[in-house]
């Protein structure tokens, strides 16, 4: 390998902190000295990232760097390691492109806040321990790591401290997200009581020796919480809701794209490389169940929802979940569709929050109730909003379709081959949360976009171009993604993957050569993944297209039609005067003037579930002791259930 | 001996648990917080103590594989978890003090503007 490349890891990471610390000595007078240095930094760490995807990605070389060269001695690594091999990359990939976009949109879009230097500070110090916890190769360093990210985080989340609940969202985080911090900790002192090491590669070789040791048991329900935490898992997910509504957009983006990704990375390195115990049938219970879990009941809990980013923040939490499940599978195809969609959702869910920010931005309001009709006011952030709605709620060609497509299929033959009938139970709950996705941005669209546009709208202007450049970033990598999936799959995925199977390449790389075999770890067998999930995104282009010229021609055909009986009915019959609004599905009460409003679609649906959404909305009652309760209990129930069952 | 320490720590975590969930003052939930963090500690530098070492203080031509000291690092890992439990303590209570300057209370059970 070149070898100044084997320093672009330490130095991705000390550009954004170093970045933060000239922000803060520059940037208190210079507003355009402050601009600069966040942006020469943030492009620097995209850049050097790039540049590690050749040697990494495409060559499979594993890069293990030791902080002030302490090399391991006699088979015990006494220094710090940063270890890059492709999955590391891949999540390394995922936070710079997010941080680079956050950041060129931050311009624009912070520009009525004040104290922007620490804004850019706090930005800053996130972004390099978001890196620094992906490229790690040291539990405890990713442990420090969690922590300035979650403090960041929560002062990031209360930075407008005026807005309404901004403080109280923040300080939820605080408490609840202190749980999972601290379950990592307790974790990790319980891996290093047993095997009296930090550094991932040298634990992942010496924990298979340990064997059913309740105290590395304990120290693994641990470390999933933990993980489970930052990655907003089921218990933990009203602070990712309260936290996304209040927090700035570009902070929304980053928590949302980035945050739950360390979440999703530390459980992958947990349960593929660290304890290697993917094919145990209760992990994989555990962890699809949690995914599962989560993603249906945070779908559902957006339908209750009356504010933009609070319904989005749900349905984050929601493709997170489909993530965990399929990573929980514990197979090739499963893990590689896990990856896929941990990268779109990224990619979906920042333009999805960028397009929120917009309008809040433009008419200062979040409200789904009081918006309405800005489809004619901002078409371009209309346009863009609805590729993302399109690629979350998975309609081909975009990214969402072929990356849940991969997700049912792989949980689906995890049920088939296993015969195991929970597997196909949760394939079918992928499939219907798939369809509540899509019915609840029908929703927004109707709420924010369409309909009538109420008189305080009526001066909206369209975002400016400086924050529409973000978005269109992300927007055509969500069409590039969707539309050659190939090419992610050979350049990305396949790298990725092998790399988590590639066991004894990765304890080699930090430990020496032969230090896995003489622990008696073995890599998975070369398994070529099956690509079966990868669709012919041009072909269903072409079946988009039919079918849209079809509906159009009838349509079109049928309509004078109806709208002469329409006319004609309402003239005669004026005593059961028709509207809309009061038809089935449509309730509401009659109001001299009323809209189609986002709330009255899919009554019926809510009507019916009533008591379910009665109760999840007492559930979710606001009070941090109970968030604080449910995690306790849930840590509690995880580390009973391991201890007794592993 | 060590046993004692480790039902300290487990006892202390517990509590402070006990503390987050139960109690509806803001600063007791902070203070629950920091019990947590307290305990955490106690156990990480129990994990690390051999019954008599000595210090971990040796150049590299004074090591030799008789030495025996008590283990470094879990010390280095306390300390900087005690500081991070401090920066928690005083994001907190700073947190604290601005919501109590909006919310006009401490109980948590009026702070819950965003919920459902």
């Amino acid at each position: 390998m070149n070898g100044f490349l084997v320093n672009f890891p330490i130095l991705a990471i000390m550009t954004l902190f170093v970045g933060a610390f000239v922000t803060s000595l520059v940037g208190r007078r210079n507003a355009v000295a402050r601009n600069i240095v966040v942006a020469v930094s943030v492009t620097a760490a995209l850049g050097m990232i790039l540049a590690l995807v050749k040697p990494v990605m495409l060559d499979g070389q594993i890069i293990a760097y030791w902080l002030g060269g302490w090399q391991p001695v006699e088979g015990w690594a006494i220094g710090i390691s940063l270890e890059v091999d492709a999955l590391s990359l891949f999540f390394g990939l995922i936070v710079t492109v997010a941080v680079f976009v956050s950041g060129l949109y931050s311009f624009t879009y912070m520009n009525h806040d004040d104290s922007l230097v620490n804004y850019y500070t706090l930005f800053l110090m996130l972004s390099g321990s978001v890196l620094g916890l992906v490229l790690s190769g040291d539990l405890f360093n990713i442990f420090v790591m969690i922590e300035i990210m979650t403090f960041t985080a929560v002062a990031l989340t209360a930075f407008r401290t005026g807005y309404d609940g901004a403080l109280e969202g923040a300080f939820k985080y605080l408490v609840v997200g202190s749980l999972g911090s601290t379950s990592v900790l307790l974790g990790i002192a319980m891996i290093y009581s047993q095997v009296h090491t930090l550094n991932l590669a040298q634990i992942a070789a010496l924990i298979p020796g340990q064997g059913a040791n309740p105290v590395m048991i304990a120290a693994f329900a641990f470390l999933f919480m933990g993980f489970g935490t930052k990655a907003f898992l089921f218990p933990f997910h009203p602070l990712a809701a309260d936290a996304h509504a209040v927090a700035p957009a570009s902070i929304s983006l980053m928590i949302s794209g980035v945050l739950t990704k360390c979440g999703v990375y530390g459980i992958i390195r947990l349960v593929y490389v660290l304890y290697q115990n993917y094919s145990t049938p209760f992990v994989s219970y555990l962890v699809t169940g949690f995914g599962a879990v989560s993603m249906f009941v945070c779908v559902t809990m957006a339908f209750n929802q009356h504010n933009f980013k609070r319904l989005l923040a749900f349905h984050s939490i929601s493709q997170v979940g489909y993530v965990i499940t399929v990573v929980g599978l514990g197979s090739a195809l499963g893990l590689n569709a896990g990856l896929y969609h941990a990268m779109n959702h990224t990619i979906f869910k920042g333009l999805l929050f960028l397009t929120a920010g917009a309008v809040q931005h433009q008419t200062g309001s979040l409200d789904l109730d009081g918006l309405g009709g800005l489809s004619k006011k901002m078409p371009k952030t209309t346009l863009l909003f609805l590729i993302g709605a399109a690629s979350i709620s998975g309609l081909p060609p975009f990214n969402g379709f072929a990356s849940k497509w991969m997700i049912y299929q792989a949980a689906f033959l995890k049920g088939v081959y296993d015969g195991n009938f929970f597997y196909v139970i949760v394939a079918v709950v992928a499939l219907i949360t798939s369809v509540l996705t899509l019915a609840s941005f029908v929703k927004v669209s109707q709420s924010v976009f369409f309909g009538q546009l109420p008189e305080q709208y009526k001066e909206v202007k369209e975002a400016p171009f400086a924050m529409r450049l973000p978005m269109w970033i992300l927007a055509v990598l969500c069409v590039v993604t969707g539309l050659f999936p190939n090419f992610v799959q050979t350049y990305l995925l396949t790298p990725a993957v092998r790399a988590v199977t590639d066991l004894t390449g990765y304890i080699d790389a930090a430990m020496g050569a032969g230090y896995a075999a003489n622990h008696g770890i073995a890599s998975w067998p070369v398994t070529v993944i099956p690509v079966t999930g990868v669709w012919n995104p041009v072909s269903w282009l072409l079946l988009l297209f039919c079918v849209t010229c079809g509906v159009a021609i009838v349509a079109l055909l049928a309509s004078p039609s109806d709208n002469s009986k329409l006319h004609i009915s309402s003239k005669d019959e004026s005593d059961e005067e028709r509207n809309d609004k009061y038809e089935s599905f449509f309730s509401g009460e009659e109001a001299l003037y009323s809209q189609v409003g986002g709330s009255d679609l899919f009554w019926g649906f809510k009507h019916n579930w009533r008591k379910y959404f009665s109760f999840m909305h007492d559930w979710h009652s606001g009070i941090v002791n109970d968030y604080a309760l449910y995690g306790v209990v849930a840590i509690a129930l995880v580390l009973l259930a391991c201890i007794v069952i592993l | 001996m060590m046993v004692v320490n480790f039902i300290g720590s487990f006892a202390l975590i517990v509590l402070g648990l006990y503390c987050m969930v139960a109690k509806h003052n803001l600063i007791k939930v902070i203070i629950g917080m920091g019990l947590v963090d307290y305990g955490t500690n106690l156990l990480i530098v129990s994990v690390g103590f051999h019954a008599g070492g000595t210090a971990p203080i040796f150049t590299i031509a004074e090591l030799t594989r008789a030495s025996f000291f008590v283990d470094p690092v879990p010390q280095a890992l306390t300390l900087t978890s005690i500081v991070i439990g401090a920066c928690t303590t005083a994001m907190s209570l700073s947190l604290v003090m601005m919501l109590r300057r909006q919310y006009g209370t401490l109980d948590t059970r009026e702070i819950r503007r965003l919920n459902g």
